[in-house]
């Protein structure tokens, strides 16, 4: 196998791990063609080849148990792969004709466009305020750029995206060039060597150069309410960083947030303060990286790399007369690891915690493979992100920590969106910035009422030309 | 190692009751380690209680005199562990994922709170809040709004008419019953209803001595729940469901079925046979999803209960106007599946892919855990679940229909169709 793809074998592990990265995403969709490469992905994963139909390749895949699928993100596209060993003649076969030789054909296209279409205008807007907050608010800091729009594109976007769009689209970039085929677990040379000569007959013809984001610092605080009637409040908020995997100041950053809002676990201080203490809601967290279905999953994702990041605080869904409590709380949180940095106690237990807990991002062979992969768009296939982490977590000092804070953070200039079923009030109170004091039907001690005073009364400095309503109805429609 | 399982098990019931399985395998170094209490929303039989197991879930995070919930979550975070909890029906599981050098210490703090839990009465009222919170995260899902509904038409008595996360009502007034689930804790969580599962990098020889040592002392006296009976179902039951929002129609089909029962050739073959006639190399997924495309999901699945629960078929119709049409092709596909056998060649592929998946599913630790804590908490052990697996290999197309004959009578199902309110 040439020595470019990324080989993981795991001999004792009786599955074969496959992937397929593409260096295309939805940055490269045409303007008004939001979802092309995710319909493009689609039509790849979820549709006929030249050689089967879709009902005859699931027949061939059901009785392995095996299956492929796809993540079209920003940047890549990854065709992912997983069955076990004794099968994998079959299995590599329907895998590498699934991006070798898809046959797009009209019904599969009808099929994959309607369930894009029906995933924005019905499950994104309603199914989950939480998702929808969230995607919202990367629209919103990331608006005017090349990362606006949700991978899956927008409601008009895919509605003007034709089958030959797909086509075109597919014969311009999944080219042998824009192909990094990676390969994890039980294999032998032979099957890498399938993998490798399947990748050597893709059309020729180099990645497509990556187009600029067209990033912008922000100024002031922007408020985005999208109105959906009858709903609780789920707030998101942050701005861009520029830090990435591989940097030093990434590890020490990722150690504060860590301290700040660890995803899912109650070692997240935001959690401590919004839900442990005071009971407002499930729970409340921050990132450093993109982290897509964070509701789903408790550990960061893989083939979701990105030339820039945001720094994100996403606080779960509370009731519309707690919003702006929570989000003073949230803020003056972020405010005060800014001023003050963490201790030498947070710092310790932050990376102690890291260090082991790290070794939960990577249990399986997909996920190491995922990793790796991943790797190679950071530039970092030395020794790895993995690896780099948990030496970084013995290496790096409070003043690297309390540094890369004050060189990545602040509070001043972000933007936050929140989904609430009571725009008009939420816009109000958060403009007029009086005191929002909160009460609870149960007694809390001293130390949290004065705590909450200074909360309620935390400076919002939100103008009120910065504050949008949005229908949901209108969100991602273009 | 035994039947489907690929790892050695060594199990042990200690004096008080307390069942204990220990599973080596590959690990890296990692350890999963599972308490699986055999309680869940299903104990919930006392009016106005909805929901209380999975409240209670979150009460076993408050902490114990010797490790306060602070201190208790301090020394998981020193370990790097990955810990949750979640509830279902039937069980309640308390999982962490952490090193093999830090089991002891894990061993020590579960055993203690699971003994001595004791949290004030203003943890407990703001812990409902953050129970509602989790409440109010679902309940926008049309298909979580579709669930409840169909749930309490289907279960007139059974507690499965609720679902764990329970009524609103009920969530709302959590708050005001402190001692009550002073006494739920003395009533479940006792050793001779609870299964520690430990799995990973781990020596039997060492870890079972260890866990006599910590749990030991643990008291038996569980209460059992007076869980109604369902009366037998004797005529079709419809309910709509109007959604505040924008959806597809939701149809959700569901016919009554008995308790698991893995020596019950015919009661195992119901579930290959949701999937022959509704799974996605079945005639119903090839005409409705790939051909005529008027559904955008099809799924058929038999959740696996300790009383009897149901077998559903869930699909999202594209065309509101097609809702009774995409339920008339489900009708016949039934018809179809009980005049006739199903091709033993599919039977053959659908066996040759549980066999697979479920190993293809053994990855990790935690994994491995996940897949067998269900099966663990209905039958206390594991042979149910080698059992199973040795049925399904065994069922014959013939099981196939006497199971669609005996269970998919009209007379024992409940119709849901959820719809935008607009």
């Amino acid at each position: 196998m040439k020595s470019h793809a990324v080989l993981l074998p795991v001999g004792a592990d009786p599955t074969i791990s496959f992937s397929v990265s593409f260096a295309i995403g939805s940055q490269n969709d045409p303007l008004g063609k939001e979802g092309l490469a995710y319909l493009t992905g689609e039509m790849l994963a979820d549709a006929a080849t030249e050689k089967r139909t879709l009902d005859e390749i699931l027949a061939a895949l059901y009785p392995l148990a095996a299956s492929y699928g796809v993540r079209v993100d920003r940047e890549r596209t990854t065709l992912t792969g997983r069955t076990h060993r004794d099968n994998v003649d079959a299995f590599l076969e329907l895998y590498t004709d699934a991006f070798l030789r898809p046959a797009f054909t009209a019904s599969d296209f009808e099929r994959v466009k309607s369930d894009a279409i029906n995933d924005l205008e019905n499950t994104l807007r309603y199914s989950s305020d939480e998702e929808l907050g969230k995607a919202a608010f990367a629209e919103f800091v990331l608006r005017g750029t090349r990362y606006a729009h949700p991978s899956e594109g927008t409601v008009q976007g895919l509605k003007s995206i034709t089958l030959e769009d797909v086509r075109g689209f597919h014969r311009a970039h999944f080219t042998v060039g824009s192909a990094l085929p990676g390969i994890g677990g039980g294999y032998s040379d032979t099957v890498a060597a399938q993998l490798q000569a399947a990748i050597q007959q893709l059309p020729g013809g180099a990645a497509p150069a990556a187009p600029a984001i067209g990033m912008s610092a922000l100024a002031g605080r922007s408020v985005l309410l999208i109105a959906k009637p009858g709903a609780d409040a789920s707030i998101s908020f942050g701005f861009p960083i520029d830090v990435h995997r591989g940097e030093r100041d990434f590890y020490a950053l990722w150690i504060a947030n860590s301290w700040l809002g660890e995803h899912r676990n109650s070692v997240s201080h935001l959690y401590e303060v919004i839900r442990e203490t005071r009971g407002l809601n499930y729970g409340d967290y921050s990132y450093i990286e993109a982290f897509p279905e964070g509701g789903q999953r408790s550990m960061p994702p893989v083939n979701v790399v990105r030339r820039h990041q945001l720094f994100e605080v996403w606080i779960r869904t509370l009731p519309n007369d707690k919003a702006v409590f929570a989000l003073r709380a949230a803020l003056r949180e972020v405010k005060a690891l800014v001023d003050h940095g963490l201790s030498q106690e947070q710092f310790e237990l932050s990376r102690t915690f890291l260090k082991k807990y790290s070794l939960h991002f990577a249990e399986t062979t997909f996920a190491r493979l995922g990793y790796a992969m991943d790797d190679r768009f950071y530039g970092i296939d030395g020794e790895g992100h993995l690896v780099r982490f948990r030496k970084m977590m013995d290496e790096l000092t409070l003043d690297d920590v309390n540094g890369a804070i004050k060189r990545h953070l602040q509070y001043r200039n972000l933007k936050i969106a929140i989904v609430t079923g009571d725009a008009e009030a939420l816009r109000d109170a958060l403009v007029r910035g009086a005191p929002t004091p909160i009460a609870y039907d149960t007694p809390k001690p001293a130390t949290v009422l004065a705590e909450d005073r200074e909360i309620a009364a935390f400076p919002l400095e939100i103008a009120a030309e910065r504050v949008t309503i949005v229908p949901v109805e209108s969100a991602f429609e273009r | 190692v035994e039947g489907i399982i690929p790892f050695p098990t060594t199990t042990r019931t200690l004096d008080n009751g307390l069942a204990v399985i220990a599973m080596p395998m590959p690990a890296s170094g990692l350890v999963a380690y599972w308490s699986i209490v055999r309680t869940g929303s299903r104990d919930e039989y006392e009016p106005g209680r909805s929901g209380f197991a999975h409240f209670f879930e979150h009460m076993m995070f408050r902490g114990t005199e010797r490790y306060p919930a602070e201190l208790y979550q301090k020394k998981l975070a020193a370990m790097g562990a990955n810990a949750n909890a979640y509830t279902t029906d039937d069980h309640t599981a308390y999982h962490i994922s952490m090193t093999a050098e830090d089991l002891e210490q894990v061993l020590d703090l579960e055993s203690d709170r699971f003994q001595n839990l004791a949290y004030p009465e203003v943890a407990f009222q703001t812990e409902a809040g953050a129970v509602y919170g989790e409440y109010r995260k679902s309940r926008t899902d049309p298909m979580f709004t579709l669930y409840e509904s169909l749930m309490a038409t289907a279960f007139e008595k059974h507690t499965y008419g609720h679902t764990t996360l329970g009524f609103e009502r009920d969530i709302a007034a959590m708050p005001t019953l402190y001692d009550y689930s002073r006494n739920f804790f003395k009533r479940y969580y006792r050793p001779e209803n609870t299964v520690l599962f430990i799995a990973g990098d781990v020596d039997p020889d060492r870890v079972l001595p260890l866990v006599e040592h910590y749990y030991g002392g643990w008291k038996r006296g569980y209460v059992t729940p007076q869980i109604p009976a369902e009366p037998e179902q004797t005529g079709e039951r419809r309910v709509a469901v109007a959604y505040d929002g924008q959806t597809l129609p939701i149809l959700w089909v569901a016919y009554k079925l008995p308790a698991f029962a893995p020596t019950d050739r015919t009661r195992v073959a119901a579930e290959l046979l949701a999937e022959l006639a509704f799974g996605e190399t079945s005639e119903a997924f090839r005409r409705l999803v790939l051909d005529e495309q008027v559904v955008e999901l099809l799924d058929a699945n038999v959740d696996d209960h300790r009383d009897p629960g149901l077998l559903d078929i869930t699909t999202r119709v594209k065309d509101p106007a097609k809702v009774d049409y995409v339920l008339g092709v489900i009708d016949a596909t039934i018809e179809s599946v009980r005049e006739a056998p199903p091709d033993p060649a599919r039977l053959a592929d659908l066996q040759k892919r549980l066999r697979y998946g479920f190993v293809m599913g053994l990855q990790t630790p935690d994994a491995v855990a996940q897949r067998l804590a269900p099966f663990v908490a209905l039958t206390g052990n594991l042979d149910g679940v080698r059992t199973l697996y040795a049925t399904y290999a065994a069922v014959t197309p013939t099981d196939v229909q006497r199971a669609a004959v005996q269970y998919l009578d009209e007379a024992r199902r409940t119709v849901g169709v959820l719809r935008a309110r607009q």
